[in-house]
């Protein structure tokens, strides 16, 4: 824990705040249509057997466009993390919160807010979980919580 | 070798300030008015002209020729750089390029941009799906989840982040070109008692965006030496690397492009970091500072804080660094702050420092950053090690 972090009693979720849903390109359509159902879809590279994250219109690791969609289970561990204490709108009235980047079980790096932690608890290395907020157009919005 | 076969013969830069209420292109005017009056070379001589991709001339895709018209060039050779807060230090590389190439003879290397005042840009990628929707703020946030990776691997060392804000501070206090908010002296204590803006990122490890231009001109060294200029800076060596490891998910965040365009620019060079003589790196937070001096072999890996501590960093110091106060203490014109580092290395070289002049005028390390991918630290790293030549 740094010297700062010290100074940060508790943390808000950003639960409230009022997110537009975002503009999605082609091929990110499926990860978002998987999210209404609350699972979380990767692109699966099968000439590499790898996964990767954000999604892209083709393979980063070949020449490959040959992609597939498969489900994963979303958990993992924190690999880094940062409290936010400024935001801007909608989130200015929201702070602080906490935004990770979470490393997948499946070894792809997802960056989400952490929802019901506290400063002392979070940590690099902890484990964590899928948690789902809705977005105004029935897609929902991959966050994290501890997975204990 | 095309790189070294060009010369800068000229420098010039315009006050940065918070929401000037200037246009963009007035200090496109500013700064190419000024870069003839200093080399004496008419206007009609230029017949290049490489400028900075712009938050405020995003709007724009026919930016560079717009931007030439404004400022009444006629050009054979007009591009547009758009690798973010590389894309200045990675403009002398290219500019030599177009020389050696042949596609023009004297080259405007045009940065401006006015962020503060007039943002036009849309960020077209990942950031609405996945960034912004989660409430990251941009490069703070980005730069918070780098720095607690830091910590955990090597330990943040506040004293050293402190000692290069300070060290910046007192040179921008000597430079009037910096923005006027900037200007005042901070102490350890101002810089550890900063609010925290995404922890462990406090305010005083973060540039503030203004307004503001700077530029260069380059010709062939022949060139130069025809029309009689006595001094001027040569470039030696440059390497660059765009997206760092982007087919590896799970990369070591705190490695950067640097690592191995550092090591492109000291081999063309055909020199070592103990050779450097002042280091002008790009600075949008204080911890990247760090990284890059490991990065970049003056460091241990985790070790770029003792470095820090060990050297005299200021402009009368064994290694003078950032003398101009950098971007974090002379303001950062948006995206023409790739140019900040870059100009003050070339003031510096050309001996016209005023009373902040280094005593090393040989040889002169700056770098360039360029935009933050997803997840990992900077999409462009540019290493450029400029010398001397009289």
């Amino acid at each position: 824990m740094t010297k700062s972090l010290n100074d940060i009693k508790s943390l808000n979720d950003t639960l409230s705040a009022e997110r537009s849903a975002p503009r999605h390109f082609s091929f990110t359509e499926p990860y978002w249509e998987a999210t209404k159902e609350k699972k979380v879809f990767l692109q699966y590279c099968p000439t590499t057997e790898q996964y990767q994250f954000h999604p892209r219109p083709k393979s980063i690791f070949s020449g490959s466009a040959d992609l597939e969609w498969r489900e994963v289970s979303g958990k993992g561990s924190v690999f880094t993390f940062t409290i936010a204490c400024i935001g801007r709108p909608p989130f200015a009235e929201h702070v602080p919160y906490a935004l990770v980047t979470v490393e997948l079980d499946e070894g792809v790096r997802v960056i989400g807010n952490l929802v019901d932690c506290t400063p002392e608890n979070i940590k690099i290395g902890m484990r964590v979980k899928p948690f789902w907020s809705p977005l105004p157009d029935g897609t929902n919005l991959l966050m994290f919580t501890p997975d204990n | 070798m095309a790189l070294t076969d060009s010369a800068i013969v000229g420098f010039a830069e315009a006050k940065t300030a918070l929401k000037s209420g200037r246009d963009i292109w007035e200090f496109g005017a500013e700064v190419l008015s000024s870069l003839i009056e200093y080399t004496g070379i008419e206007q009609d001589e230029i017949d290049g002209m490489l400028i900075n991709g712009s938050m405020t001339g995003a709007g724009n895709p026919f930016w560079s020729q717009t931007t030439a018209d404004y400022l009444g060039l006629e050009l054979d050779f007009c591009q547009t750089v758009d690798i973010g807060g590389s894309s200045a230090v990675g403009a002398v590389a290219r500019a030599a390029a177009a020389l050696d190439a042949g596609l023009c003879s004297t080259i405007l290397l045009l940065n401006i941009d006015t962020e503060s005042s007039e943002q036009n840009a849309r960020m077209r990628s990942f950031q609405d799906e996945f960034t912004y929707s989660h409430g990251m703020i941009g490069p703070p946030a980005e730069f918070g989840l780098l720095s607690q990776r830091y910590d955990h691997l090597y330990g943040l060392d506040f004293e050293a982040l402190a000692k290069l804000a300070v060290t910046q501070r007192n040179h921008a206090v000597m430079n009037d070109k910096a923005c006027e908010k900037l200007r005042k002296p901070i102490t350890v204590d101002d810089y550890m008692n900063s609010r925290v803006i995404a922890d462990p990122i406090r305010l005083l490890d973060c540039v503030m965006v203004c307004d503001g231009g700077n530029g260069l001109l380059m010709t062939t060294k022949k060139r130069a030496k025809e029309k009689g200029f006595s001094k001027f800076v040569v470039p030696l060596g440059y390497g660059e690397r765009t997206n760092y490891q982007v087919a590896n998910n799970l990369t070591d965040i705190t490695e950067t492009g640097h690592l191995v365009a550092g090591q492109k620019a000291f081999a063309q060079a055909k020199l070592t970091p103990k050779d450097i003589g002042s280091l002008q790196l790009y600075d949008d937070f204080l911890i990247a500072l760090i990284i890059k001096l490991e990065m970049l072999g003056f460091a241990k890996r985790g070790h770029g804080a003792d470095f820090v501590k060990e050297h005299n960093l200021a402009h009368d110091g064994d290694l003078p660094l950032n003398t101009g106060g950098g971007q974090i203490s002379a303001g950062q014109p948006g995206l023409a702050g790739g140019g900040v580092n870059l100009i003050e290395s070339v003031r510096q070289l050309m001996g016209q420092g005023g009373e902040r002049q280094i005593k090393n005028q040989y040889l002169s390390l700056v770098t360039g950053i360029g935009g933050i991918p997803y997840g990992r630290n900077w999409s462009t790293s540019t290493a450029l090690i400029l010398g001397t030549e009289a």
